[in-house]
């Protein structure tokens, strides 16, 4: 096909410059194509991958807002994110919309309202070393850190959790009991 | 005088080589840190280089581009109202059908001018041959293939035809030709200079087609692969007659102001609604949709 895309080749080499061994794997799993569905089969739900780098923020303060979000409904992780303190959250929502408005626009998405967050993470950027003046000519190296994030918006409404109640725990457990053997008995 | 050819001859014996120890080098600086002034680097290096006799020869932002084809239709065909609605038996049919028979004076000198360039060119054998370039096209765009896509279609029509549509699949069949397809136009315009002729010819071609749209999921976005739909289309073929080794290729489409108006996708869409002021409502049993003026397009 003309319009598959072939893997980048990380060559062996000591000159690689800062932007050429950047990983764009999550970009690339927007131009993954489906063959068209019968019309008996169920409908497929879109899906919608949005990233954004190497933002000024640490990766484990990130985590704790992409945590937040996972799971909830593009509208609710909007809301919340609107009304958090941090300041990866006005990041986060700024990615959020966008991923949103390239749902409907390009990925024929019909209702916008119908996207739920199915995952959200980040991880490390390239940090920019510093020095960091101790007393007594000591020094220590201080990183800027930089995080990347990632989001997978989903059509159609978050799949429920499924809840246990006591009963079926305590039904479980006297299964559990009921199904002991004695090994090597007569 | 002997102690000057003694001072001469005197060799020297080699001093023992005393390395300066001095503290350990007790810090680090991270090698991003201190390259300040890298513009100053640069600057220095050059003159270096031109103090050396190393000579750049200028550099030429250009690049020559060829133009094959004309950047939209020229003089469009105004096909008449009600065309292919009204049956050859009935009086208007006739009158329709006499009009359409005898083209324009203009259209007449232009294919007088097309076969002056191109000796094969004839008004009963071309309609066929357009509407074989078409269904080649089309079927070159359902399997994307691109280099057979360049050569029958226009770089003009190309991106028109291709725009949106990489990440979908399309379904397209032509079922069957309803009436003879028929050149109905023909002008010559020439670009930039004046020795430069294109030609371009309208086909009116009423044909039954199949056209199923598919997004990047596989649901499907617009038509129906089984139920076939008749089309009247005026096509408009191009080809540069000065030069030799050119080939008709699709141009562009007419679209009449009388067309009937296109089904609706398989989707929502929102539209933006009125302007309110401050302090006003929007009414929605009082709205109504702005609906675009029927104006004649070419695609």
């Amino acid at each position: 096909m003309l319009f598959a895309f072939g893997k980048t080749q990380k060559l062996p080499c000591i000159h690689t410059s800062a932007a050429l061994d950047v990983n764009k794997n999550w970009d690339r799993k927007n131009l993954h194509m489906f063959p068209p569905q019968q019309p008996d089969e169920a409908r497929r739900p879109a899906e919608v991958h949005h990233c954004r780098r190497q933002i000024k923020y640490s990766k484990d303060k990130m985590w704790y807002l992409a945590n937040m979000i996972r799971g909830m409904t593009i509208d609710e992780a909007i809301a919340q994110l609107e009304f958090n303190d941090k300041k990866g959250a006005k990041i986060m929502k700024e990615v959020l919309l966008e991923a949103q408005e390239m749902a409907v626009r390009n990925h024929n998405v019909e209702y916008k309202s119908n996207l739920y967050v199915a995952e959200s993470f980040s991880n490390k950027g390239k940090y920019l070393k510093r020095i960091r003046y101790h007393g007594r000519g000591m020094f220590g190296i201080m990183d800027k850190v930089h995080c990347h994030y990632f989001v997978k918006l989903v059509e159609g409404l978050p799949p429920k959790a499924e809840q246990k109640t006591g009963f079926d725990q305590a039904k479980n457990y006297v299964e559990q009991l009921k199904s002991r053997t004695i090994i090597h008995a007569l | 005088m002997r102690c000057n050819a003694e001072a001469s001859l005197e060799v020297r014996y080699p001093q023992p080589f005393v390395v300066p120890v001095r503290t350990k080098k007790r810090y680090f600086i991270p090698p991003a840190v201190g390259i300040k002034g890298k513009a100053a680097v640069s600057a220095d290096q050059e003159a270096k280089a031109r103090a050396a006799g190393v000579v750049l020869r200028q550099e030429y932002m250009e690049r020559a581009i060829n133009i094959a084809c004309t950047a939209g239709v020229f003089d469009p065909y105004i096909p008449p109202e009600g065309d292919a609605r009204l049956s050859s038996l009935s009086k208007e049919g006739l009158k329709q059908r006499t009009e359409q028979i005898k083209q324009g004076a203009a259209s007449q000198l232009a294919i007088r001018k097309i076969k002056e360039h191109d000796a094969e060119f004839t008004t009963k054998a071309f309609p066929v041959k357009a509407q074989e370039i078409f269904v080649d096209a089309h079927n070159a765009l359902t399997q994307f293939n691109k280099e057979k896509l360049h050569s029958l279609v226009t770089e003009r029509c190309y991106p028109e035809m291709v725009r949106g549509n990489r990440y979908k699949t399309l379904r397209w069949h032509f079922v069957e030709s309803l009436e003879p397809p028929k050149v109905v136009h023909a002008r010559c315009p020439d670009m930039v200079s004046k020795g430069n002729l294109y030609g371009q010819v309208t086909v009116r071609m009423h044909s039954r087609q199949t056209l199923a749209v598919y997004d990047r999921f596989g649901r499907l976005m617009m038509g129906s692969e089984e139920e076939p739909r008749d089309v009247l289309e005026y096509l408009v073929l191009e080809r540069h007659l000065v030069n030799p080794y050119g080939m008709w290729r699709l141009h562009g489409k007419i679209v009449p102001a009388w067309a009937p108006v296109k089904e609706p996708i398989v989707k929502t869409v929102m539209i933006p609604g009125p302007e309110l002021k401050p302090g006003e409502e929007f009414e929605e049993l009082n709205y109504e949709v702005p609906k675009p003026k029927a104006v004649q397009w070419h695609k």
